[in-house]
């Protein structure tokens, strides 16, 4: 029986449990990746969003069979990079994080947004951001923390 | 792997569909909330067959395993179609979420669906034996209850190219972002020589399944605006008389009082 292939950050690795495992549980108890949190298990809060292909995924709703050939990004991989430490210092600059739960999953979705729209408005800024949830902050640090990180990582996205 | 098939073509998802107790996986947004124990899934999302949208002389053909952010993104989709797909969840959900997954849940919340009721879709559905081409009201009977064979997957959803241009599309739920419909209602209307030749009125979220009534929309075909004007308030009265609902989130009364008001704009939209 083959097992499921895909990259983590960079690195191979091969899952041979079941197909229909959660990818978010699988994240977090085989490769120990707890920057992937469960809000609620239920696509309806974004803490668990991850990068699949690029593209931004609750990784809650992912049966691991889909990823199987894929190239998944998550927050212990993409801080690590140059684009990260522009987010990073917005959203420490304007006080965006308070408990810090919602924080990779926002963070990646800002990295999704980016990468496909480098120059948002704030309305594009809250449309990318709508699927994750924040109880701390009311949305607006995050929101100009986006729009600060767009401006100052010019060319990076 | 253990536990699901990851088929590279439809042929051979076809075979495994005939041979297997499996569950059709697309974007896997709705199945994984139920995570259900022991089940086996049928990976459907790398299928080429399911990915593509086409269009032919008639219809815009939509693959059952293409996104709806791929769909939003194309504008060979019906604009209204785009705007029900917009209105879905967020981002991340549009990502995964599917029209075959959409169809397949057998939820009458379904924001696709609704659409595809409107526009008189129908479905392409396959198997090894062939494929029946299905009307969606035929193959959407209540809740978790559809038309399909045991052995067929959903290959393709057809709508029509043109006729859609004069639509009234609104969903009413919790919130802007991550709500799922407490009522949805899709309309359209097709006027030729100042006449109305085709209405549709379809409501989503406040029944068993999406609901039209035909008897009803057929009291308008035929008129002029001034003439369907004379009729509307028999019209409405119709609807309130014969819309069934059920309660679910939300009140049966609250529902009913909902879907006659959108109705109503829906009219008042083309002057009616």
């Amino acid at each position: 029986m083959n097992g499921i292939s895909f990259t983590l950050n960079g690195r191979e690795v091969t899952y041979t449990g079941s197909a229909a495992d959660r990818l978010l549980d699988v994240l977090r108890r085989d490769y120990g990746c707890t920057s992937v949190k469960c809000g609620c298990k239920e696509g309806e809060c974004g803490a668990c969003a991850v990068l699949v292909d690029g593209v931004l995924l609750n990784s809650c709703c992912v049966a691991m069979g889909a990823v199987d050939g894929a190239a998944i990004v998550t927050m212990e991989g993409y801080c690590k990079t140059e684009r990260f430490a522009v987010l990073d210092r917005a959203f420490a600059d304007l006080s965006a994080v308070q408990c810090g739960f919602c924080i990779p999953g926002m963070v990646l979705a800002a990295e999704a947004l980016l990468a496909k729209n480098p120059h948002p408005t704030e309305a594009e800024i809250r449309e990318g951001l709508s699927g994750n949830l924040c109880r701390c902050t009311g949305y607006n640090a995050i929101v100009n923390a986006v729009e600060n990180a767009a401006k100052e990582g010019n060319g990076l996205w | 792997m253990v536990n699901g098939f990851a088929p590279a073509t439809l042929q051979e998802a076809l075979a495994i569909r005939a041979a297997q107790d499996v569950t059709p996986y697309a974007g896997g947004t709705d199945l994984m909330v139920e995570n259900r124990r022991g089940v086996s899934y049928l990976f459907l999302s790398k299928i080429p067959e399911l990915r593509q949208i086409t269009v032919d002389d008639t219809c815009v053909r939509i693959g059952a395993a293409v996104t709806f952010t791929e769909a939003l993104a194309d504008e060979r989709v019906p604009q209204i179609m785009r705007d029900a797909l917009a209105g879905i969840a967020a981002p991340a959900i549009r990502n995964a979420g599917t029209f075959g997954g959409n169809l397949g849940n057998g939820s009458a919340k379904a924001d696709s669906v609704l659409v595809e009721f409107a526009l008189d879709a129908k479905l392409r559905l396959v198997s090894l034996s062939g494929e029946r081409i299905v009307p969606v009201e035929q193959f959407y009977l209540g809740r978790k209850k559809l038309d399909l064979h045991s052995d067929e997957l959903i290959a393709e959803i057809l709508l029509p190219k043109t006729g859609w241009e004069n639509y009234y599309y609104e969903k009413v739920g919790g919130r802007n972002a991550l709500a799922i419909s407490r009522v949805a209602f899709a309309g359209v209307l097709r006027m030729e020589n100042d006449r109305i030749v085709d209405l549709s009125a379809a409501f989503g979220a406040v029944a068993d399944t999406v609901l039209r009534l035909k008897d009803a929309e057929g009291m308008l075909i035929g008129k002029t605006v001034a003439e369907a004007k004379a009729a509307k308030e028999a019209f409405l009265s119709r609807y309130e008389q014969d819309l069934t609902l059920t309660r679910g989130r939300v009140s049966a009364e609250y529902r009913k009082a909902v879907c006659l008001r959108l109705l109503q704009a829906f009219l008042e939209k083309f002057g009616i």
